[in-house]
């Protein structure tokens, strides 16, 4: 049997030319991806970390085995139940979002597996899907659990296959980044973008404040599952130098789009957990501080490594960067039933927090976390209570990123309307009306929800959208995690010191 | 006719979709905008109703201001200028 160094240079190069068909036929640029290049081009692409299959099948054994290991030690029922409320919600978020996006990326990296332009490419991305496989089906197992004690735990599963609000943003995310996509836009997008970049923030920061949270499942599943992101990550990063090489004008585009599309998701998934549905006891920063060390700076060093400028948008991200996701989240408090996990308000000393790490815009949103609180204080007792703080018009979303309209500031929201080809568009923000206009094509058919609507495609009336629609029935719709019963709602609005749940 | 509008009243959070009709009032669509951001905005300011960057008589009905489906209108705060609730 041949040793490792001998073996592993010939099972990953393994490239031929081709007699009875064309490189163009066996590679059509559609689906391999822009720009098109003849494989004398590829013929070194060189990944950094190698491995056998050999090799990955024992390290991926050995990494399960640590899993399973935590679960039987801290995972089990009573274990989550004495987590914080909060947090389990921001558990829910993540079990929903996670785990049928991962199965998306083993269909990208199975296109990256047949299409990429170099053998090695191709092996390392058959590596990448089994990777991403496995990122599927350990939180589907660990959450499994959860669903008798909470059926909001089964949208872990039902979460993608539903037509709730935010569902229809992720799988417009995910249905561009990882299912539809070609392998060059696909390896840069995910890998160097999602991977390198923003899963560091599910998979480093939010891991950290798990372990404060005592929530050691969770992070041992995501630090086990950054092991592998590191090195499928490496696919992207040698793509990207070759891109970059030939058409830096495009390469510069796929990194300014999937960075702004990345952002605002990811804004939401871990802006809300870390700043809202982590106890303040419990955050060893912000997640503008998290943004600014793992992101904002290996994304500079990205840009750096491969001689890309920043973002034409950049100052518009870096206002984002202080109230996007607070607008999000107070929106969404005030539509908690159209999703799936339950909700918790920010108390006078969480806001704060939130003032002292968000000054630029925080009077805004205390104005509008007071005026909640009035609506709580002002319900009558009783089964109404919550309905009585809830918004009832219908929220108007953004038609490229399909997330609500909540860009910009309080003051001055982002919003703006295209009128294109005879029909009316309109986005959140001017970076997602720039990402349409670059490829219209490719976006201006999809019909956002208030097209759904108004073409009568989808329930206009809110209760039946809610449960035919989004799917939630009165058990799994969010809530107020405290019914708008916190102690502090009775005091005065900055000396109160009692805090519900934290 | 049936008129559906973007709504962004000045210190809400989000934009709302408001069904509108086009023979009511400029008065009565920022009435339903009031409402409908009301737990979120303290609505008890006077406010202008702007579209397409001019403040709208509140007594002209919709037609008459010349509005079009799906496009976006604001309830930015009034300094003594025009109308109030």
């Amino acid at each position: 049997m041949l040793n490792r160094e001998d073996w592993l240079p010939l099972a990953r190069k393994l490239d031929w030319e081709f007699s009875y068909t064309t490189e163009q036929e066996v590679y059509p640029e559609v689906i391999s991806g822009h720009p098109w290049l003849p494989h004398s081009n590829w013929q070194n692409w060189e990944e950094a970390f190698k491995t056998s299959y050999r090799e990955y099948v024992q390290n991926q054994h050995e990494k399960d085995m640590a899993v399973y290991a935590v679960r039987d030690a801290v995972g089990r029922l009573e274990n989550v139940q004495s987590l914080a409320t909060p947090w389990i919600n921001g558990l829910k978020i993540h079990a929903a979002a996670l785990p049928l996006a991962e199965f998306t990326g083993t269909i990208g990296n199975l296109r990256g597996a047949r299409f990429g332009r170099d053998s090695a490419w191709r092996a390392m991305a058959c590596f990448g899907a089994l990777d991403e496989f496995r990122h599927t089906q350990i939180p589907l197992l660990l959450m499994h659990e959860l669903v008798r004690w909470n059926p909001q735990f089964d949208w872990a599963h039902k979460f993608y296959h539903t037509n709730n609000w935010f569902a229809i943003a992720a799988r417009h995310l995910f249905d561009e980044l990882t299912l539809g996509q070609n392998a060059i836009e696909f390896h840069i997008a995910t890998n160097v973008i999602l991977e390198t970049g923003f899963t560091n923030l599910q998979f480093v920061g939010l891991a950290s404040l798990a372990h404060e949270a005592g929530d050691y499942l969770f992070e041992k599943m995501v630090t086990s599952i950054q092991t592998d992101e590191a090195r499928h990550a490496q696919i992207g990063h040698s793509v990207l130098a070759m891109v970059m090489k030939h058409d830096p004008e495009y390469a510069q585009y796929l990194v300014d789009k999937w960075f702004w599309r990345n952002w605002h998701m990811f804004s939401i998934l871990t802006g809300v957990s870390m700043d809202y549905l982590t106890a303040a006891d419990q955050r060893s920063g912000s997640f503008k501080e998290f943004m600014d060390e793992w992101i904002v700076d290996q994304f500079f060093r990205t840009l750096d490594e491969f001689g890309l400028k920043k973002p034409w948008y950049w100052d518009i991200f870096l206002d984002e960067l202080e109230v996007y996701h607070h607008m999000i989240y107070a929106s969404a408090y005030t539509y908690r039933s159209t999703l799936w996990f339950d909700f918790v308000m920010p108390s006078p000393n969480d806001r704060e927090w939130l003032r002292q790490k968000y000054p630029k815009y925080w009077d805004d949103m205390e104005a509008v976390w007071a005026s909640i609180g009035e609506r709580w204080k002002s319900a009558e007792p009783g089964p109404n209570k919550e309905g009585s703080t809830l918004g009832t018009a219908l929220p108007a979303f953004c038609e490229l990123c399909q997330l609500p309209l909540c860009a910009g500031t309080p003051r001055n929201n982002a919003a703006n309307v295209l009128s294109h080809e005879g029909r009316d568009y309109i986005f959140c923000s001017l970076p997602c009306r720039w990402i349409f206009l670059r490829e219209p094509e490719r976006y201006a058919d999809h019909k956002g929800l208030v097209k759904r609507i108004l073409a009568e495609e989808a329930p206009g009336d809110f209760a039946v959208l809610l449960k035919d629609y989004f799917q939630l029935t009165p058990e799994t719709s969010g809530k107020d995690v405290y019914a708008g019963d916190y102690d502090w709602l009775s005091k005065g609005p900055l000396d109160a010191t009692t805090r519900r749940g934290f | 006719m049936s008129l559906p509008l973007y709504g962004f009243m000045e210190g809400d959070t989000m934009g709302l979709l408001i069904q509108a009709d086009e023979q009511e009032s400029v008065r009565s669509l920022a009435g339903k905008l009031r409402d409908a951001a009301s737990l979120r905005v303290d609505g008890s300011y006077d406010m202008d109703v702007v579209y397409q960057g001019i403040v709208l008589d509140p007594d002209s009905t919709l037609a008459q201001a010349d509005f079009r489906p799906l496009q976006r209108f604001d309830l930015r705060r009034n300094h003594g200028l025009s109308e109030s609730r």
